[in-house]
């Protein structure tokens, strides 16, 4: 069988006394969907920041299609596509300008860049603004520009941290059809995201992290299986994340806290 | 429906914005990631107390004195340097303060009223505003024990002269935040400033060339009389007219300067209106949609100029480029080398030099202008990254090595480097001609070796104390205290070596000796600097953390 395209083994980053990350051990097959899931805090961000190279692990192996990241993370970076919390875009370019210059860093030469980011470009409907700096977008105009940086070199894993927010539905439309279509030709998608309705349209698996430590993991089917039910109702992922994370919303007796507000 | 019955009366929000300033001071404190940066921080506020007090025990001997001999009219000076210093301090550091906006206040329910003297007791907290109160403490204290029936007289007018300064202040300080808000206006305002700043070098030639054969004193005194209807004279003159026991005079001194507060507060209390009724003074959230059709747009050129260079430093280098270009204030400030060359020359060499007697030769003044430059221009290269802003992370995604990121951010400088004194040698040699060979071959090396030996040093600065900077914006560009303690110490360092080995030729009779030496030390350092470069791509790494957050936030 072949390796995983993303594997971590005992993951674990620490901030001083605090463990964000608790020797998380994941495995996500090539072409997978696959959703990270958690609440506020729970350590998704860093852990993807440590799948990407942004942050490194305080212990624990990352290998991504194979490779080790730390012994050869150039190698790894260039498979690999990056949409980052808060984006990371240059934002006194150009979208044109930035398409090309993340192509080039890439690798990609000159003639292929300037082709892919007219297209990309295009197919985001954002080539009614060439000569608008990244500053005066809106924040779902950035996000699709963000979107398109991470695909331009044609990665093999690609790395999503809140991809949809803030992107309008007529977008977020055609972005679900492209990444559907990136997993059906091999592309590794790993998702994190809050909308758990989206979550549970795109993906095929999904893990849950909650407090540093991974607390499920599996396909949809499987943690429905996982989850008690009381009738035969499919259970929602909402329903699950709830059920294995903890507490379903603020109970009667914090409610009556507030009664002042309520 | 709200449970606020009646909000908190003036005085206790005024308490309340106080107590929220000294919070953000303090939390800016806590939150600084290096010890270094508390030593800097530290070391200027003994700088700036040493300052304060120095100049508090200054003036009051200065009032002490005049007041007692009867010279009143040094008061008057007095008056126009706190005055000056009062309304052009904020304007010159506004961009290094902790970016702090009372109009955030506007989302709580305050009376307008309340609105407008939170406003004016925000202009009290400035630092130029504590440095002139205590200042014009000093000076009452200073008159009143010279003469103590001044007392009474001296504290009406200085309170009056607070008060009409911070009125001034906070309405300057108003019209500057509404001309700032805009990027270009912000951008176009700050080059316009760093001009005047230049210019004001000017002044002083200017002067000596058209009041020759005047005595100083007359000078002044003629200066004076044209400054008389303005505030600071107006309170010198209330003061000599108090002494001198003029009550007539006294009171219309007194008059002007309320009828100066009445009409500043009436400019001022039209300006926070508009403030107060949610005046927009943000970048337009969603511009325009260009005009312009994409496909009208030249399709870019096939060759590639930059095709010598691997793609990844052509793309940064393409990316320096363009944010340069884009960049306003710092364009402009690129014509400041240039101007303090004219500046410069026409002070110390030149067949007139204004401020020496006997004109500096060429053989001196060329290399030390060469120095000076350097010394200007290689500062921004000791925080390199200050404009990536949340873009430094396209380094740690992409598949390059960090050195590739190193060296085209040099070779950047480097271009601006050589554009800027090759600029400079082409005045330097229409006004005061080039000097001879040796010297000439010695500079450029010296200049070689300098600026190569500075950048390694200067990436690993960057990379150790990074230091976000707002791009084209007069808020938060404060440099990290420690890089600014190394630059200027590598400078200082670097300068003296420099300065030694072509005074060694001198010595030695030997014209060719310097250049020898700094051919072997450009050598030297150009080899040192690609050997680093490795080294420091190891302490990116390292550093990744510390500068994706810092220039993240």
């Amino acid at each position: 069988m072949s390796e995983p395209a993303i594997l971590t083994e005992n993951l674990t980053r620490t901030f001083g006394a605090l463990t964000a990350v608790d020797a998380i051990n994941l495995s996500v097959t090539a072409g997978q969907f696959f959703g990270f899931l958690g609440p506020n805090g729970a350590g998704k961000s860093t852990t993807i920041k440590m799948l990407t190279g942004l942050l490194a692990p305080t212990a624990g192996r990352v290998r991504l299609l194979g490779l080790d990241f730390a012994a050869d993370p150039v190698a790894v970076k260039r498979q690999i596509g990056v949409v980052p919390e808060g984006m990371g875009l240059f934002e006194r370019l150009t979208g044109t300008e930035y398409l090309n210059f993340v192509g080039r860093m890439y690798g990609l030469d000159r003639e292929t860049s300037k082709r892919r980011s007219d297209e990309l470009l295009h197919f985001m409907q954002l080539d009614d603004r060439p000569k608008s700096v990244i500053a005066d977008y809106s924040h779902g105009m950035q996000k699709k520009l963000a979107l398109a940086a991470a695909v331009i070199h044609g990665p093999r894993i690609l790395f999503l941290d809140e991809p949809f927010e803030g992107v309008d539905a007529l977008a977020a439309g055609a972005l679900k059809s492209l990444l559907a279509r990136m997993t059906e030709r091999g592309v590794t998608i790993f998702l994190t995201s809050h909308v758990l309705e989206i979550v549970e349209r795109l993906c095929s698996h999904v893990a849950i992290i909650h407090k540093g430590r991974l607390v499920a993991q599996g396909s949809l089917d499987e943690l429905r299986a996982g989850v008690s039910s009381d009738d035969s109702t499919p259970r929602s992922l909402e329903q699950i994340f709830l059920s294995i994370v903890g507490q379903g919303g603020a109970t009667r007796s914090q409610l009556e806290e507030l009664s002042w507000l309520t | 429906m709200a449970d606020v019955a009646s909000g908190p009366g003036v005085f206790a929000q005024v308490r309340l914005v106080a107590g929220l300033r000294w919070r953000i001071l303090r939390n800016l404190m806590r939150t600084r990631n290096s010890r270094w940066d508390i030593f800097g921080l530290v070391w200027a506020a003994i700088f700036a107390s040493a300052f304060v007090i120095g100049l508090c025990w200054l003036l009051w001997w200065g009032a002490y004195f005049s007041v007692s001999t009867g010279q009143y009219a040094w008061l008057l000076l007095i008056f126009w340097g706190i005055f000056l210093f009062w309304q052009a301090f904020p304007l010159l550091i506004a961009g290094f303060g902790a970016p702090f906006e009372f109009r955030t206040l506007l989302r709580f329910p305050l009376r307008f009223s309340t609105f407008y003297i939170i406003g004016l007791a925000y202009g009290l907290a400035d630092f130029a505003a504590v440095c002139g109160t205590c200042w014009l403490i000093s000076i009452a204290v200073g008159v009143s024990m010279a003469r103590l029936s001044l007392l009474l007289p001296v504290a009406l007018v200085i309170v009056m002269f607070i008060w009409m300064n911070i009125t001034l202040e906070r309405l300057l300080s108003s019209w500057m935040e509404r001309l700032l808000a805009r990027r270009r206006t912000r951008e176009l305002l700050f080059g316009l400033f760093i001009l005047l700043s230049v210019s004001a070098q000017f002044i002083r030639p200017a002067i000596i060339h058209y009041s020759e054969g005047v005595h100083g004193s007359i000078q002044l005194q003629r200066l004076i009389s044209y400054l008389s209807p303005f505030p600071p004279s107006l309170a010198g003159s209330a003061i000599i007219a108090a002494g001198e026991g003029h009550p007539l005079q006294f009171l219309s001194s007194v008059g002007g300067i309320f009828i100066y507060i009445a009409v500043l507060s009436a400019f001022l209390w039209h300006r926070f209106a508009a403030q107060y009724r949610g005046e927009e003074l943000s970048e337009t959230s969603a511009p325009a949609r260009a005009a312009v059709n994409a496909t009208s747009i030249p399709s870019e050129r096939k060759s590639d100029p930059l095709g010598f260079l691997s793609p990844p430093v052509a793309a940064i280098l393409t990316k320096e480029f363009k944010y340069l270009v884009r960049n306003g204030f710092v364009l402009i400030s690129l014509l400041m080398p240039p101007l303090l060359v004219l500046l410069f020359s026409s002070q110390f060499a030149g067949k007139h030099p204004s401020v020496t007697h006997t004109r500096i030769t060429s053989d001196t003044f060329f290399p030390g202008m060469m120095g000076y430059l350097i010394l200007m221009l290689m500062t921004p290269a000791y925080n390199c990254f200050a404009y990536e802003s949340k873009g430094i992370r396209n380094y740690y995604t992409a598949p390059i090595r960090f050195r590739d990121v190193l060296l085209a951010k040099n070779l950047m400088y480097s271009v601006i480097l050589i554009f800027e004194i090759a600029i400079s040698m082409t005045l330097l040699s229409i006004r005061i001609g080039l000097p001879s060979t040796p010297v000439f071959a010695a500079t450029l090396l010296a200049l070689v070796f300098a600026v190569t030996g500075q950048f390694a040093i200067a990436d690993w600065v960057s990379l150790s104390f990074p230091r976000k900077l707002e791009y084209g914006s007069m808020h938060g560009q404060r440099g990290s205290g420690v890089s600014i303690w190394i630059a200027f110490g590598v400078q200082i360092l670097l300068g003296g070596i420099c300065t030694v080995i072509l005074l060694a030729g001198r010595w030695t009779q030997n014209p060719w000796l310097p250049a020898e030496a700094f051919a072997a030390l450009a050598a030297a350092s150009l080899a040192g600097y690609f050997a680093a470069l490795d080294a420091l791509s190891r302490v990116a790494e390292k550093k990744r953390e510390v500068l994706i957050e810092t220039l993240s936030k």
